[in-house]
């Protein structure tokens, strides 16, 4: 599992591949650790190389959210696939984020 | 300049540090009362006379005052409210907060003639403990600031007269804004007692009686209606619920032609047992152990379209109305279809 953050303009996008599991999800809180201290931006979770998202990767989507509506950001989903919209769905977290 | 104006200005320079370390305590004083009683202001300032305007002042009435201490606005400090009833309440806690000079107070509100009206606020002379030299506080309303802002600009800061006919339609905006600022604050009376009914009526059940819109449903939603639904759902995966907003399920209500909370509330009741059986067959299989509290109204509303031969079309309107328009609405609808038919239609 990696985690790459760039940032764009008015966005700060976090590009996650590979799979977002229990396993992983240690490391990859570490790695967002820069997004939750973004102020007044778009923070955009690009899940277009996502495989797979655990509910503990489910707890750092929303720790992010908290964390940026403390600092006037918003967080977009973009590119998820069938399995984690499936995911997204299940859970009602469908209507805790915006997804593109 | 004469000798006695001059001797009250050296007065004011060597008192400046104190004046500001009394603006200082004064802001201090103000916001940390505001806060605590919950009220929300336009804005908390104040200011130190610049010695410019001192010596203005002095070369027109220097022989009225006998020391700076006769001079009550060298410090000045301003709230600004929304509604006119906080005036009074933010006076009633200054009384509380500094001793008031009330001889040398003004309630300028009461002092309109007949044929004017005017600048409108409220101004205390107070002074704070420990301290020798008084200050002016200034409460008024963002509608009263504006006209006092404006008729400054216009009216005496080019110290020309201006002649009758402006200054009276200065003053017909005065009457203007006065009654809008009565208005508004009729209106928040009114909204209150309102919103209060409504709670009533919910409280006590009478849903039928009450019309479905953005602050009664917000009463709904205080009465947890989903509550029980969204447990036995967490309860499959022993999973934690993250609360999450479900104001934006008024507009899909309101697409389901409810009227009254009556209405909502049939809806979930009859389908909460169905949206259950769906979140079952959905979560069952997976190991999932955290859920929004929006699954249970969600899972409602889509067994509601289903069984009301919506099909995917109308979970595709559903998902618009929740998310706006999106081209991953038709995915998410697509899919919840397939699930849901298993559960829902083919029963």
């Amino acid at each position: 599992m990696k985690t790459e953050i760039v940032e764009s303009g008015n966005q700060v996008i976090a590009k996650f591949i590979g799979r977002l599991d229990t396993a992983a999800a240690v490391q990859t809180s570490e790695d967002v650790k820069p997004l939750l201290e973004a102020e007044q931006k778009e923070i955009v979770l690009d899940c277009t190389e996502l495989e797979y998202i655990s509910s503990s990767g489910l707890r750092i989507f929303l720790a992010i959210r908290k964390e940026a509506a403390t600092h006037g950001s918003k967080v977009v989903v973009s590119n998820i696939n069938a399995d984690i919209r499936q995911v997204f769905m299940m859970t009602g977290f469908v209507s805790l984020f915006e997804i593109r | 300049m004469d000798l006695h104006s001059e001797l009250i200005l050296e007065e004011y320079r060597a008192a400046l540090p104190e004046f500001e370390k009394m603006r200082a305590e004064v802001l201090h004083v103000l916001k940390d009362t505001l806060d605590r009683s919950g009220l929300i202001v336009t804005s908390i300032e104040a200011r130190i006379k610049t010695e410019q305007s001192l010596s203005g002042k002095l070369a027109l009435k220097g022989a009225k005052y006998n020391t700076l201490s006769d001079i009550t606005d060298i410090l000045g400090a301003r709230v600004v409210t929304f509604y006119t009833d906080d005036v009074d309440r933010i006076a009633a806690m200054a009384e509380q907060m500094f001793d008031i000079d009330w001889k040398n107070s003004v309630d300028k509100r009461m002092l309109h003639q007949l044929d004017s009206f005017g600048y409108n606020s409220l101004h205390y002379i107070c002074r704070l403990e420990g301290h020798i030299y008084p200050f002016e506080l200034q409460l008024r309303t963002t509608l009263q600031h504006a006209w006092a802002s404006i008729n400054h600009d216009i009216g005496y800061k080019t110290g020309v007269e201006i002649p009758r006919e402006y200054l009276r339609r200065i003053n017909r905006l005065s009457g203007l804004l006065e009654l809008a600022d009565d208005e508004f604050s009729r209106i928040r009376t009114e909204i209150t007692d309102y919103r209060r009914r409504v709670q009533q009526l919910v409280q006590n059940g009478k849903l039928d009686d009450v019309l479905l819109d953005g602050d009664t449903f917000t009463s709904y939603l205080q009465s947890r209606p989903f509550d029980r639904l969204n447990r036995r759902i967490a309860a499959i995966n022993q999973a934690e619920i993250q609360e999450a907003p479900l104001i934006r399920y008024l507009r899909v209500f309101k697409m389901f032609n409810c009227n009254t909370l009556g209405d909502v509330d049939r809806i979930v009741k009859k389908y909460e047992d169905d949206a259950y059986r769906l979140a079952r067959h959905q979560l069952g299989n997976t190991d999932l152990d955290i859920i929004s509290s929006a699954v249970g109204v969600q899972n409602i509303c889509t067994v509601y379209v289903l069984v009301n031969g919506g099909g995917k079309l109308g979970l595709v309107t559903l998902f618009d109305t929740l998310n706006g328009h999106n081209s991953q609405n038709e995915a998410i609808a697509e899919m919840t279809y397939e699930q849901a038919r298993k559960v829902i239609v083919d029963n």
